[in-house]
This record gives structure tokens, C-alpha cells and sequence, in this order.
């Protein structure tokens, strides 16, 4: 599902360059539920932005579905994020003046769909996180835990193959980021997806199938989820 | 330097350099609208001054001025007035135009001063550069011999000794150059700009033989000027006057003052618009810099101080942009000097183009300071209101995430109520009339209608939030839409400022378009109904207005003869026009053969039938009096006006009113036989010429050529303009003086949009985030483009809707109280669909223009970036 070959990312801060990735090599497959932790500024969320197409690697390459993206186009990537990856964010980013359920239809409108179709999948999609009864507020009215709800069934509404979760229960507290964990495992198992994870959270890395620890860049150690672990937390 | 004031300097820079395109565009906006402000008073004093040199110039020690009309004054009382007691001296003075031809086409109208060159050659305050080898008494007298200012002679390539032709009324002369005229200090002079000819060399060239337009007198020191001015009253004829130089220049003011005050109004539209610019700038500023604010607060700096600071950054816009719009006004002054001049002239006197040489002497750093002056002001009006929303802001509420815009809505409602309160203050302000002859209540009626409409716009913009979106059939557009009008309707206080200025500047350009179009229907209407000549025979400079001076503006009674010979011709008229004054007011008197003229063209009488009002005003010895001059001496039909004429004072009994939109000093028509009975006067302005049906025009005005050429002495051949070109000409002129409106306009409308730039610039600063979603889960840069572009759409579009409205209330406004109050004409409202349709689609286009750069560049925003933004 995703291959990363010799891939590279180095920033320029002011006069200085960083290095956020160092020939990362990596094979996801279809359906697996992979984690990334590392401490802040190893190149975490670095390595799910480039995956996403959301910033260009320095060097390297990005296979999506036995695909290259190498020299794909800026509108090539949007259509890719449309039909196949959903991200779910730290911050949530919704849009504070739709109400949950408009955020939950924004990408299917985005991409074209229609109202009917988009209705029933809305409808689906509240139903599932938990939120029909919440579907007309609006972000500023709803709780962390309620957003990041929203903003998962907004990641998943396209049914994307690929979800790319960066610190899904960072910004919410213990209780409500085990269900918010809970929710995705669900969810990506239910859909079939592959989800990439990025977390501080080692307990939130027990969920997936392994982990993958990374440190100045550079993938450092594959550790494979100890049995029973996603039961517990 | 105290702390305090570094601290604020640093903090302003800081602010100053966080977002430099939107500063860089504020402060465009406020020098846009000083620009306007300072060309317009500049031009305008400019005008007002070259003038005034020119008169103060040309009267050197001149204390007091015997003049009559337009008609000159018989020279006989010359030694009559040398006789009273206290004057030292009276010199004879001829004031005329002439017009130079280079190889054989009309040039430049120049100012010739006819003078006793013998007596006066020492004493005007000119010195001349005369070639040695002339017999400097002999061509001082020689009637040839013409003095030409420098700054002429320079232009024309011209020294002394050589020939120059100048058109002379119908006539031709050609001069020698006997000298190059200076002014006596190293200052510029208006001498520069004349050419100086004997007296009685003058008299002939000009026709005036016995006559002379003015006799000014030097009178003694020691004895009061206002003391002699009525001895000498007393002695002259009842029509002539007796005035210091200085006053005329204060009746040209008095005649241009509704002109120049409109002028002066239209020019501040730029600065209230700017006013909205600022106010926009500000309240953002403030908005953004909430927690910085609370931070100041918390560490103790005071309620007063954070107005202060947000007060002195509005000033620092404005103090840069007055930098910035008095250099832009002054390069614009320029260009308008001349538009003025030429406007100024077709409609009211001849002011020359402008060389009082003001904008680069004296008043260079006055112009500057004002202009700083007035940026600065008005950018620290603007900023009252985001500076105390500053300084009221509570720490505890300012270190939280901004809850800025909420207060906002909550104001939207009552700005509404006060809105429809200022509309109605608006209408009972437009009911009393003028206050001093100027419609002051009008302009606060018109300040209280935009004030009214702004207050509605923040409703407005909210006005159309929430609807549903799911379910609904938006397709990829419908929905970026939809987000767009969400997100501008959920911030109608700062959205409302944007909304407002651009309904400011477009109320006023379909209110203005609508009064001009009006006005420009009502004057054809005027043409068509009044302009019945099939031919008009007119002095060969005719078209260019008062410039050409009286003269230039006359023909001879004999042609008549000649003209009535020319076979198809059915009829001819002679129509007089000369400039009197009647109780203080410089009006037209008009005469031709009215039995004539009712049996072939009409006026536009306001009760009863042109025709027998012509008619019985011949019979009776009455006076048709337009409109404007009707309203303005309170005389209707039935009463009577007294006249001052050469003849005496003479009362007559007013026959009817007609509407005249020729120039809004006033008239009075009156028959020619009467008029030439009481004024002496046998000149002819032009001959209205009326054919017999079938007559081919074009063979008959070839012929009328062919004669009358012959009687123009070299001159140039006189004018001869068929009925459908003099009506183009007139509409010609009368779009010529709106020009400069449209110019101010412009401006204004210019920084409404850069207005709505400055929105959608941080509009797009501050969504950086949620556009950086979008993209993340799916929209292409194009449907952020699409999103800016929406937004933009729904601003204009709330702003068109209040433009619409706000444009057809100040259209009423400006045709029924303004200009009825200053100029006292009826204007037949129309709505000029067409043009409307224009306006409005060019503030639709202007608008999107406006939003595609800030929507370009929302949409090349990195992506990652923009979801780190806080």
C-alpha cells in the first residue's frame, strides 16, 4: 500500500539546513494498522505529511498503491487525498463555521458528490462515531473528544484506503483518547483501511499491528504489538 | 527619548513590518484619497491665484478701476474722472484677447493689455529688453509694435524685431515684436504671460476706437479709497463702477463658489472612503493583537496608552500616506489646473491655464504639511473607534482566545436601528432650503445618508448566513460557496467596514452618474426643444468660451445683410450676449429679434406658450428671465426687475421664466431693438441662421464662407456650425466639466477596492489553517481560488445592493437639494438603465479583481505551514 525508498527531507531554518528524514525505507501493507513514535522533532509527522502529499520530499520516492508519485501534480495529489487518504489531526482542523455535519460532507462535496449520496453517508458517518445527536453544532460548541469524533468520520467519509492519524488524542485527555483509539482501530479494521499512526503515546502505539520507532530522522527499531495489549487500554 | 515612546516606536514597527502588504496598501489608500483632496484645493486655489496675479499684476499701483460691461466705456470721461479731488492719476486700459496663428492655424489665447505706453512704460511693474537699435519712443507708439512676456516669447521662439500674427476678433494683425516684457523682481510675473500694445494701437486692433474697457486710477494716499470711489460714483454714468482691483478677484471667487465648493465636496469622497480603509485596518489590527494587548495590560500599561499606541500607528499610516498623496496631488494638480482652467473658462471667465506657479514657490511645504495634516487626521479618526475597542478590552478576555468578532454581531442589530435613524434624519435634512446660498443641510443630509447606509452594512453581511448544507445539491462549487458566504457572513463587523466603503464609493458613482445623466437628458432635451437654427455664423474661436475674451466673442451687424442675401436663406437672427451685474449678480443679458425668434424656435418657458410670450415681450418692452436667475432675485412672471443700463436705471416687467442650463449665472433676454436703445451696443455675438425647407446645408454654408470671408480682414473665416454640430459641441462642453468628476470618482472607488484587497489579504492571513484543511482532505487550489473568489463576490455583491440603493437616494439628493440649491437648475430625473448596468458590472469585475490576487495567493500556500498556524 505505501513504499518509501531513500527518502529525504531536510528543511532551511534561516541560514541553517534541518534534517527531518534520512533515507527512510519502509513497505506498508494493505490493511495493516502501522504506528511511528519518536520524540518531538524526529520526523514523525514529517513522514505522514510527505506521505500525504501535503509537502514534497527532498529526495526519494513515494509508492501509493504500486504507484510512484514522484512527479505527480499538485491537482494529481489532491485527487489522490480525495480517493484515497484520510487524515485525521492533532488540532482536529475543522471549519469553525460548519456544523459537524458539514464537516463530515466536506470532502465528499469537495470531490463532487451529490446531495443524496452525501446525506446517507453523513447519516452513516455521524452514526458510527457517535455523534447523530450532535450533528447540527458546531465545533466551538463541541468538546475535544467530540471534535476528533467529527474529524475522523470527516477523514473516513471517502472511504480512503490510506488514514494518516497525527497525534489523534494529543489534544484531548486519557479517557476520551482511548475511546478516540478504540474508534479508529473500529473503524480502519471495519473499513479495511491501512492507517499510519503518529504518536507520543506508547500506549496509543500498542494498538497498532507494530511500531515503528524513529529518532533524528531515521527509522530505528520495528517492535510487532505484544498480545492482548489492545483489549486492555 | 523617554522610554515610553521607544517602547511605542518599537512596538509600531513591529507592527508596521508584520504584515507589509496590507501596510503598504493602507497607506496607498490614504495617500489616494489625500491625492484628491490636495489636487483639487490645490488646482483650485491655483486658478483662483493666477487670476488674482494677473489682475494685481496688470493694476501695479493701481488703486481704484472705472469700468463698465462688456461693452467698454466711452473715453470721454477720462478727463472728467482725472478731475476729482484725490486722484493722482487715471490711465486708459484695454483688456483683451488675441489669439496667435501659427501658419495659419489657431494657437494660444493670450491676454493683450492695451496701455498709455508713454505715460505707463515705467510705472505697471514691467521692464522691457529692447534691442538697441531701436528708437525705443517710436515703437512704443508704432501700431504694430507689441511687448511680448518672456515666458511667451520663449515658447514661440520669438526675439525682438520679428513678426508674429494674432487673430483678433474677426480680423487678423500682424505685429513686430518690439520688446520682451519681465516682471520687475526675479519672482515669476504674470507679465511673463501678456502682451503689452499702445493704447490707441489697441483701440484700433481691437475696434474699440473711443472706447476702452477700464480706467485705473492711482489716488491720492493720504485720502481714503472708499472716499473717492463715491465722488467718482457720482459723476459717472449709472452702469459703470468704481472698485479696487482686489475686488474682482473676490466676485470671480463668488461667481465660481457653488462650482468650486461641489468640486471640494466630491474631492473628500476619497478621504471618507479612505476613513473606511483605515478604520478596516485598524480594527484588524486590533483583532489580531488581542493577546498582545492583554499581555500590555497584565505588565500595567494603561486603558489610555493602548488607545494611544493604536491611535499613533492610524497616524503613521496617515502621516506616510500624506507624504506620499501630497506628492501625488501635486503631480495631479497639475494636470487638473489645466482641465480646470479650460472648464473654468468655457463656463465662467477666462482664468488663463494656471501660472500663479504655486505648487513650486511658497506654497510648496504649506501644500506638503497639509496634506500630511490632512492624512494623518483623518486616519486618526478612522482609528477612534478599533482604538477604544482596544483600550476597553478586559486582560482576562484579551489573553483568551479572541472572542472579538461575537461582540461585533451583538452591535449589528443596534447599528441597524441607528442606520434607519440616520435615513430618516437624511430626509428631513434635505426639506429646508440653502443656508447663505450654500446647501450645507444637503451635504449633512448626504453624510447622514452614507453614514445611515454603512451602519446597514454589518446586517447586511449577516443577513444572508445559515442555511443547510447537506442534502442540498451544491456540486464542488455550490459548496466552496457556501463556505465562502458562511465565513463572510460570520464577521459582520469587520466585513460590514469593507461592505461599507465600497457602497460609499459606488453610492456616490451611480449617484453622481445618475444626476450627470439626468442633467446631460434634461440639457439635450434643452437643445432639441431650443436649438432650432439650421445654421449658426459665430466668430471663428467661438467654441473655446470666455478665453477669447469680448472681442473675440463679437461680430459685426453688417454681416446680416450679407448673410440674409445668400439665396435659401429664410430668415436671420442676431443674437447679443454681454455680461452685466444685477443686484450683486453677474448675469447674461441676451437680446435678439424675439418676434423673429418666435416665429422660428421656441424657449422653454416655464407657464404659457413660448411663442406669445416672445411676442408680448417685444410688444411691451418685457424681459424673459431663465430660471436660475428667477429663483436667485426672487422675481417670478408679473413682477418687475430693475436694470442698471447705460442708459440709466430702467425697470421692466418680467414676461415670463425659461429653463437655460447655459450657465447658471442667470439671464435675461430681452429684443434686440431695445436692447441696442438703452446699451448702444451694434455687435452681434452670432447669427442664427433658419433655411428654407430642402435647403442642401452644406452648399449654403460654402457660400456663406465665400462672403464673409472676404470681410474678415485676413482673419480667419468665421465659424459656421450646422444645428446638429453645435448640439454635439454643447454636449461636448457639458461633458468636458464632469470630467473632473468622474476623475474623483475613480479615485474613490480605487480605494474601495483596494479596501476589499485589504479584507480578502487578511481574510486569507488569518484562515491560512482552514484552507491548509481543505487542501489536506481534498479541495484543489483551484477550489481555494474559488472560495477567496466567492467571498469577494458576496462582499461586492452585499456592497452593490447598498450602493444600488444608496446611489439612487444620493442621486435624489444631488439633483433635488444640492444642485438645486447651488446652481438653482430643474433636473428631469431619468435612470440611465444602460449606464447603471455598467457601473454596476465594473464594480462586479472591479470586485473580483480585487479578490483574485489574495485568492491566488491563499491558494499557493504551503500546506504544512499552514496547518501549523496557530
Amino acid at each position: 500500500m505505501v513504499t518509501l525508498k531513500h527518502l529525504h527531507k531536510s528543511y532551511a531554518r534561516g541560514e541553517a539546513m534541518v534534517t527531518a528524514l534520512q533515507d527512510v525505507n519502509l513497505e506498508i501493507k494493505h490493511g495493516e494498522f502501522c504506528s511511528f513514535v519518536g520524540p518531538s522533532g524526529c520526523g514523525k509527522s514529517t513522514l505522514l505529511n510527505l506521505v500525504a502529499g501535503l509537502d514534497m520530499p527532498t529526495s526519494g520516492e513515494i509508492v501509493l498503491d504500486g504507484r510512484s508519485t514522484t512527479n505527480l501534480t499538485s491537482f494529481e495529489w489532491t485527487k489522490i487525498r480525495r480517493d484515497t487518504i484520510g487524515i485525521v489531526f492533532q488540532a482536529f482542523h475543522l471549519v469553525h463555521g460548519l456544523t459537524a455535519e458539514e464537516n463530515i460532507a466536506l470532502p465528499l462535496m469537495l470531490r463532487g458528490d451529490q446531495g443524496r449520496d452525501i446525506s446517507k453517508r453523513v447519516d452513516e458517518m455521524l452514526e458510527r462515531v457517535g455523534m447523530t445527536h450532535r450533528r447540527q453544532h458546531r465545533p466551538a460548541e463541541l468538546s475535544g473528544g467530540e471534535q476528533q469524533r467529527v474529524a475522523i468520520a470527516r477523514a473516513l467519509a471517502h472511504r480512503p484506503r490510506l488514514l494518516l492519524a497525527d497525534e489523534p488524542t494529543g489534544n484531548i485527555d486519557s479517557h476520551q483518547g482511548a475511546d478516540i483509539m478504540a474508534l479508529i482501530r473500529d473503524l480502519a479494521t471495519s473499513g479495511g483501511q491501512t492507517v499510519l499512526l503518529v504518536t507520543h503515546s506508547s500506549q496509543a502505539a500498542q494498538m497498532s499491528d507494530y511500531t515503528w520507532t524513529i529518532r533524528d530522522g531515521q527509522l530505528i527499531s520495528r517492535t510487532p504489538r505484544k498480545a492482548g495489549l489492545v483489549a486492555s487500554w | 527619548m523617554p522610554t515610553f515612546v521607544k517602547v511605542i516606536a518599537r512596538i509600531l514597527l513591529s507592527h508596521l513590518r508584520q504584515w507589509p502588504l496590507r501596510t503598504f496598501l493602507t497607506i496607498i489608500g490614504v495617500s489616494l484619497g489625500v491625492s484628491a483632496s490636495v489636487a483639487v484645493r490645490t488646482a483650485n486655489v491655483d486658478v483662483l491665484r493666477s487670476f488674482e496675479q494677473a489682475v494685481l499684476t496688470v493694476a501695479g499701483p493701481t488703486t481704484l478701476e472705472v469700468s463698465g460691461d462688456e461693452t467698454g466705456l466711452d473715453e470721454q470721461i477720462l478727463p472728467s474722472v482725472r478731475t476729482v479731488s484725490g486722484v493722482t492719476s487715471a490711465s486708459p486700459v484695454i483688456l483683451q484677447t488675441a489669439v496667435r496663428m501659427n501658419e495659419n492655424q489657431p494657437g494660444q489665447a493670450i491676454q493683450v493689455i492695451g496701455l498709455d505706453l508713454l505715460e505707463e512704460f515705467h510705472t505697471r511693474g514691467f521692464q522691457v529688453n529692447q534691442a538697441a537699435t531701436e528708437n525705443q519712443l517710436l515703437s512704443m507708439i508704432d501700431p504694430q509694435a507689441v511687448y511680448l512676456g518672456d515666458a511667451l516669447a520663449t515658447e514661440w521662439k520669438v526675439s525682438v524685431g520679428d513678426h508674429i500674427d494674432l487673430l483678433i476678433g474677426t480680423g487678423h494683425l500682424s505685429c513686430r515684436v518690439a520688446g520682451i516684457l519681465r516682471g520687475q523682481s526675479a519672482r515669476r510675473s504674470s507679465w511673463e504671460r501678456m502682451a503689452v500694445m499702445d493704447i490707441a494701437a489697441a483701440q484700433v486692433a481691437f475696434g474699440m476706437v473711443g472706447k476702452v474697457d477700464r480706467i485705473d486710477l492711482v489716488t491720492d494716499a493720504h485720502v481714503p479709497v472708499e472716499e473717492i470711489g463715491a465722488t467718482i460714483r457720482a459723476i459717472l454714468p449709472p452702469h459703470m463702477t468704481s472698485e479696487r482691483p482686489a475686488n474682482r478677484t473676490s466676485q470671480v471667487e463668488q461667481m465660481l463658489r457653488a462650482f468650486r465648493l461641489n468640486l471640494t465636496v466630491l474631492s473628500w469622497v476619497g478621504l471618507l472612503v479612505g476613513m473606511f480603509l483605515i478604520y478596516n485596518t485598524m480594527a484588524f489590527s486590533v483583532a489580531q493583537r488581542r493577546r498582545e494587548i492583554g499581555i500590555y495590560r497584565a505588565i500595567g500599561m494603561t486603558q489610555s496608552r493602548v488607545a494611544f499606541l493604536f491611535l499613533v500607528e492610524a497616524g503613521l499610516y496617515g502621516f506616510l500616506g500624506g507624504i506620499l498623496g501630497s506628492a501625488a496631488g501635486m503631480a495631479l494638480a497639475q494636470e487638473l489646473i489645466t482641465l480646470l482652467s479650460r472648464t473654468i473658462s468655457d463656463l465662467y471667465v477666462p482664468v488663463g491655464t494656471g501660472g500663479s506657479g504655486l505648487l513650486w514657490t511658497d506654497q510648496f511645504w504649506r501644500i506638503v504639511v497639509e496634506g500630511i495634516m490632512i492624512g494623518c487626521v483623518v486616519s486618526m479618526i478612522g482609528a477612534i473607534g478599533p482604538s477604544l475597542d482596544a483600550s476597553r478590552t478586559t486582560t482576562v478576555r484579551a489573553l483568551a482566545p479572541g472572542d472579538y468578532e461575537a461582540s461585533q454581531q451583538v452591535r449589528a442589530g443596534a447599528l441597524a436601528v441607528l442606520g434607519l435613524a440616520l435615513l430618516v434624519v437624511a430626509g428631513l435634512l434635505s426639506w429646508p432650503g440653502p443656508i447663505g446660498g450654500v446647501p450645507v443641510l444637503g451635504y449633512a443630509a448626504t453624510l447622514c445618508l452614507l453614514a445611515g447606509l454603512a451602519c446597514l452594512a454589518p446586517i447586511g453581511v449577516a443577513g444572508w448566513r445559515r442555511h443547510r448544507y447537506v442534502g442540498r445539491e451544491f456540486g464542488a462549487r455550490g459548496v466552496m460557496r457556501a463556505i465562502a458566504v458562511e465565513h463572510a457572513a460570520r464577521n459582520p463587523g469587520r466585513n460590514g467596514v469593507t461592505v461599507s466603503a465600497f457602497m460609499v464609493g459606488l453610492a456616490i458613482m451611480i449617484g453622481v452618474l445618475v444626476m450627470v445623466r439626468s442633467f446631460r437628458h434634461t440639457v439635450e432635451i434643452w437643445v432639441t426643444d431650443t436649438v432650432l437654427a439650421d445654421l449658426v455664423v459665430a466668430p471663428s474661436m467661438w467654441l473655446r468660451g470666455t478665453e477669447i475674451g469680448t472681442m473675440g466673442r463679437s461680430l459685426p451687424s453688417g454681416w446680416m445683410s450679407i448673410l440674409s442675401s445668400v439665396p435659401d436663406v429664410a430668415a436671420v437672427d442676431s443674437y447679443r450676449d454681454v455680461r452685466i451685474e444685477v443686484k450683486g449678480q453677474r448675469v447674461a443679458v441676451v437680446s435678439r429679434d424675439l418676434r423673429l425668434h418666435a416665429q422660428w424656435s421656441r424657449y422653454l418657458v416655464r407657464s404659457g406658450d413660448s411663442s406669445e410670450q416672445l411676442n408680448r415681450a417685444a410688444d411691451i418692452d418685457g424681459l424673459l428671465v431663465s430660471e436660475v436667475l428667477a429663483n436667485r432675485l426672487e422675481v417670478h412672471e408679473g413682477s418687475t426687475l430693475e436694470v442698471m443700463t447705460p442708459s440709466g436705471p430702467r425697470r421692466f416687467p418680467i414676461v415670463a421664466v425659461f429653463y437655460d442650463y447655459s450657465t447658471d449665472g442667470g439671464k435675461l433676454l430681452m429684443d434686440r431693438a431695445l436692447y441696442q436703445s438703452l446699451w448702444h451696443d451694434d455687435l452681434v455675438t452670432v447669427f442664427p441662421v433658419y433655411l428654407r425647407d430642402g435647403t442642401n446645408l452644406d452648399r449654403v454654408r460654402e457660400r456663406m464662407t465665400e462672403l464673409l470671408s472676404a470681410s474678415t480682414d485676413g482673419g480667419l473665416p468665421p465659424l459656421i456650425i450646422s444645428n446638429v454640430e453645435l448640439r454635439k459641441e454643447i454636449l461636448d462642453i457639458f461633458d468636458r466639466t464632469f470630467f473632473l468628476t468622474y476623475v474623483l470618482e475613480t479615485i474613490a472607488v480605487v480605494i474601495a477596492m483596494l479596501g476589499i484587497v485589504n479584507t480578502l489579504i487578511t481574510s486569507v492571513l488569518e484562515r491560512r489553517r482552514e484552507f491548509s484543511t481543505l487542501r489536506a482532505i481534498g479541495g484543489s487550489a483551484t477550489q481555494i481560488r474559488q472560495l477567496v473568489l466567492w467571498e469577494a463576490a458576496y462582499l461586492g455583491t452585499v456592497g452593490i445592493v447598498l450602493g444600488l440603493i444608496g446611489g439612487g437616494l444620493l442621486s435624489l439628493l444631488l439633483i433635488k437639494v444640492i444642485n438645486r440649491q447651488s446652481f438653482g437648475w430643474t433636473i428631469q430625473i431619468i435612470v440611465p438603465i444602460g449606464s447603471l448596468i455598467q457601473a454596476v458590472s465594473l464594480a462586479a469585475v472591479a470586485t473580483l479583481v480585487a479578490g483574485y490576487f489574495p485568492a491566488r495567493w491563499a491558494a499557493r500556500q504551503p500546506i504544512v505551514e499552514g496547518l501549523r498556524e496557530e
